[in-house]
């Protein structure tokens, strides 16, 4: 940011230089990334593979959190504890290691740990698999069930924790140091995020069981306007906020709402268009179906069915964000030398084109490529389980390793 | 990577821009102009179908399998729920809550149907998994002497699943010349078990090659068999490679529609709305009958109640529901206040809230 910014990441203050010209680092980074992630998926997640976690919500759960594992460790604690200077002298290899492996491990220790063998435990057992299979419920719906719980509370604070150090510039406690300040937002986002989840995905746990749990949970609020009952429509637009927090701070690069000089209005600002900006995807996702398929069919099923519709529409967010990404990382959020105006406007044109090769191209080879189910509505044709793990990939390879070898980091003083 | 000395004036324009932009995007979205414009409009083309004076309908097995859990175990254990039904050993020995030790029951109905003139005619909606289990059934509602005598004048499989057809030999033994109607969809192996083909691996063998007409029927249209007695098919890929269900469109005098399904792998609610575009008098359904695959596993996903939900405002006025429709979703759909038809609960049919084994509706 600029000299007036209250706080500024390692993230805006690294400096690179590029080792690889374009477009050649481009697509070698591209390549690079989804060699990665083929390997991964193939370990953790396809249903032909090792592990075969792709069920889809157990392994889905593991992807939502090691993306907000990734932000908190870049976004709200800055990388601390480690110094700057190991920042910037270690070798990215090293690095990618050191913070994927944490990465890693906190997300393991957090779903173990936290969830099935303590909060879950203690306090709400559909937030836990072991405490559900104890109810008589069958071992696949136990783990199913207890996925989709946890992996909301990754979904919903990596929608809201990066909207404080991005858009608020981490006020007003920007001036506070390292631990506490990233323990100061972490515990104001997830005690937000805990609010939402009760509010949107609590409901849906009512129903869920047998009989209604109605003593302690309300019925879905948003029954009578969406004609669903299911927490996917809160899923849905939940995914489409996570895609404007990204879109606006990439491709957008927080305009126009870093235009407003104070805070705490900026924050404020920006917390309302990212908002907005997540509504209009959505509705227009959900439109875009009805004109495609037909207008959904209260109590159908799969296709036509209203809940899957909203589902839909956070996959086909997930896309764009996809595209957005990579043009970012890899493509250096191509052009930069016009306008800001101009600039977005021309990126937004490529991302729109970019979505629809992507659209076409996942549906195409993802039944051979990863084991997904052929067609659109099979609960096992999941999109957003794929695609953030090549998210997460692409965050590891640039916010841990700065993008080598296409790029490394320009240490003062050095030439 | 930011200029930084942007004037009040451009955030004003920015902002304004974005305001813009944003508001005709929701704001033409909702717009009805719009909606009409872009949205597929619905096509309403009703079939008169004619009339039936009365209807009968007694199941004579609706429990495809007695154990939930030895079921699933057989279909994981084969590589899951997109593996070849004909290649899948089912469990037919030492289950304690099975028929004889097995696990395989199936699913068959018996339909009388009263013309306007008083005639009447029976029909057999499809021939259960067990052969053993069927034989005993039809033996136990004398099926087996309709069907010697002819007095039984077609068979229709509502689709290939092993729970609604694998038990075809109980049938044809007792007359092997029976018209059958199958979905487009049916796969070789099925024509192949008609014309007496064994498959061990599933456990499944015809001593009694089928020598009768096969016509396969498919969605392009409303087929009239009858005066008031219809077929719908649809174009649904289902579960274990099976494809294409059927299910019958009934018009029974001074009551209305009546559905009657085998296992409703398409869905209840799109099979009455498909009804309600492409059958005249489709708008009023009186009656369901048969399996409407909601919680065949005993599971659940609150979709299953928005379909409770949205099935009280088609106004149906009889649900003889049962098979796979789930008990849960029985126990629910009676706490919604549907009108669901309770059963006996004879015959291996273990409880008694909706229409089991033996257990008849009648629609006059
Ligand atoms: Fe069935
Ligand atoms: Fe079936």
């Amino acid at each position: 940011m600029s000299e007036h910014s209250l706080d500024t990441l390692w993230l805006e203050e690294r400096k690179r230089i590029d080792l690889i010209k374009q477009p050649l680092r481009g697509i070698a980074g591209v390549v690079l990334a989804f060699a990665v992630f083929m390997g991964l998926w193939w370990v953790f997640m396809d249903p032909r593979g090792w592990l075969r976690w792709y069920t889809p919500q157990y392994g889905y759960m593991y992807i939502r959190w090691l993306l907000i594992v990734a932000i908190w460790q870049a976004y709200i604690f800055n990388f601390w504890p480690f110094k700057r200077k190991w920042m910037e002298e270690s070798h990215p290899l090293k690095k990618g290691i050191v913070l994927t492996f944490i990465n890693f491990a906190i997300t393991g220790l957090l779903i173990w740990g936290f969830y099935y063998y303590f909060f879950g435990k203690l306090a709400i057992p559909y937030f836990s698999w072991p405490e559900l299979q104890k109810t008589g419920l069958s071992d696949f719906f136990s783990r199913e069930y207890s996925s989709l719980a946890i992996l909301m509370m990754a979904a919903i604070a990596s929608w809201l924790s990066p909207i404080w150090p991005a858009a608020f510039e981490n006020y007003p406690w920007h001036g506070l140091k390292q631990p506490a300040k990233g323990i100061t937002v972490f515990c104001v986002t997830f005690l937000l995020t805990t609010y939402i989840f009760f509010i949107c995905m609590h409901p849906h746990y009512r129903v869920l069981f047998y009989p209604w749990q109605e003593f302690t949970a309300a019925f879905p609020w948003w029954y009578d306007s969406f004609r669903t009952l299911s927490g996917n429509f809160n899923v849905g637009w939940i995914m489409c906020a996570t895609v404007a927090v990204w879109l606006s701070e990439m491709t957008l690069e927080q305009y126009p709402f870093r235009l407003i000089k104070n805070q705490p209005w900026r924050g404020i600002g920006g917390f309302v268009f990212i908002l907005l900006l997540a509504l209009i995807f959505f509705f227009l996702f959900v439109f875009m179906q009805d004109v495609v398929w037909g207008v959904s069919v209260e109590g159908a099923k799969r296709l036509m069915a209203p809940d899957w519709r909203y589902l839909h529409a956070g996959e086909l967010a997930i896309l764009v964000l996809g595209v957005a990404m990579i043009l970012f990382f890899y493509f250096d959020n191509w052009p930069r030398k016009f306008s800001t105006e101009v600039n977005i406007l021309i990126r937004v044109a490529i991302i729109i084109v970019g979505t629809i090769v992507f659209h076409w191209l996942y549906y195409k080879v993802s039944p051979a490529l990863l084991g997904t189910q052929a067609g659109y509505s099979h609960p096992q044709q999941f999109p957003m389980a794929p695609i953030i793990l090549l998210i997460n990939v692409l965050l590891y390879h640039n916010w841990f390793m700065d993008g080598w070898p296409g790029k490394r980091i320009k240490v003062e003083g050095s030439k | 990577m930011e200029e930084q000395n942007i004037s009040r004036r451009s955030f004003v324009k920015g902002m304004a821009l974005g305001t813009v932009v944003g508001y005709f995007a929701s704001a033409g979205l909702s717009s009805t102009v719009f909606k009409k414009a872009l949205l597929p409009k619905e096509k309403l083309e009703q079939v008169d179908i004619g009339e039936i004076k009365s209807l009968k309908l007694k199941v004579i097995s609706e429990t495809s399998w007695y154990d939930n859990n030895v079921f699933l175990n057989d279909v994981k254990g084969a590589g899951g729920l997109l593996v070849n039904q004909y290649t899948i050993p089912w469990t037919t020995e030492m289950v304690k809550s099975g028929y004889k030790g097995s696990n395989l029951g199936g699913f068959s109905t018996l339909i009388e149907a009263e013309f306007m003139d008083g005639t009447k005619k029976k029909f057999l909606l499809d021939s259960g998994w067990s052969s053993d289990w069927m034989e005993k059934r039809y033996k136990d509602e004398g099926v087996d002497e309709m069907l010697a005598k002819k007095q039984i004048e077609f068979l229709v499989q509502s689709h290939e699943h092993m729970d609604h057809f694998f038990g075809i030999q109980a049938v044809l033994k007792y007359n092997q010349n029976i018209p059958i109607y199958v979905p487009k969809g049916f796969y070789q192996e099925g024509f192949d078990l008609l014309k007496g083909k064994a498959f061990p691996e599933a456990k499944v063998k015809n001593d009694y090659p089928h020598k009768g007409t096969i016509t396969v029927l498919d969605s392009s249209k409303v087929n009239v068999l009858y005066p008031g007695i219809a077929l719908m098919t649809f174009d649904v890929p289902i579960i274990l490679r099976v494809f294409g269900e059927q299910a019958f469109v009934f018009n029974v005098k001074d009551k209305g529609i009546v559905l009657v399904t085998g296992c409703c792998h398409m869905g209840i609610i799109s099979y009455m709305e498909a009804v309600r575009k492409k059958v005249k008098g489709g708008e009023k359904i009186y009656a369901v009958q048969g399996g409407l695959h909601i919680s065949p596993f005993e599971d659940w996903d609150p979709q299953y109640d928005d379909l409770i939900l949205a099935f009280n405002k088609y106004g149906v006025q009889k649900i003889g529901a049962n098979h796979c429709t789930g008990y849960i979703t029985a126990e629910k759909m009676i706490k919604a206040g549907l009108p669901m038809v309770r059963g006996t609960a004879r015959y291996m049919t273990k409880r008694d809230i909706y229409l089991g084994n033996g257990d008849e509706l009648l629609i006059a």
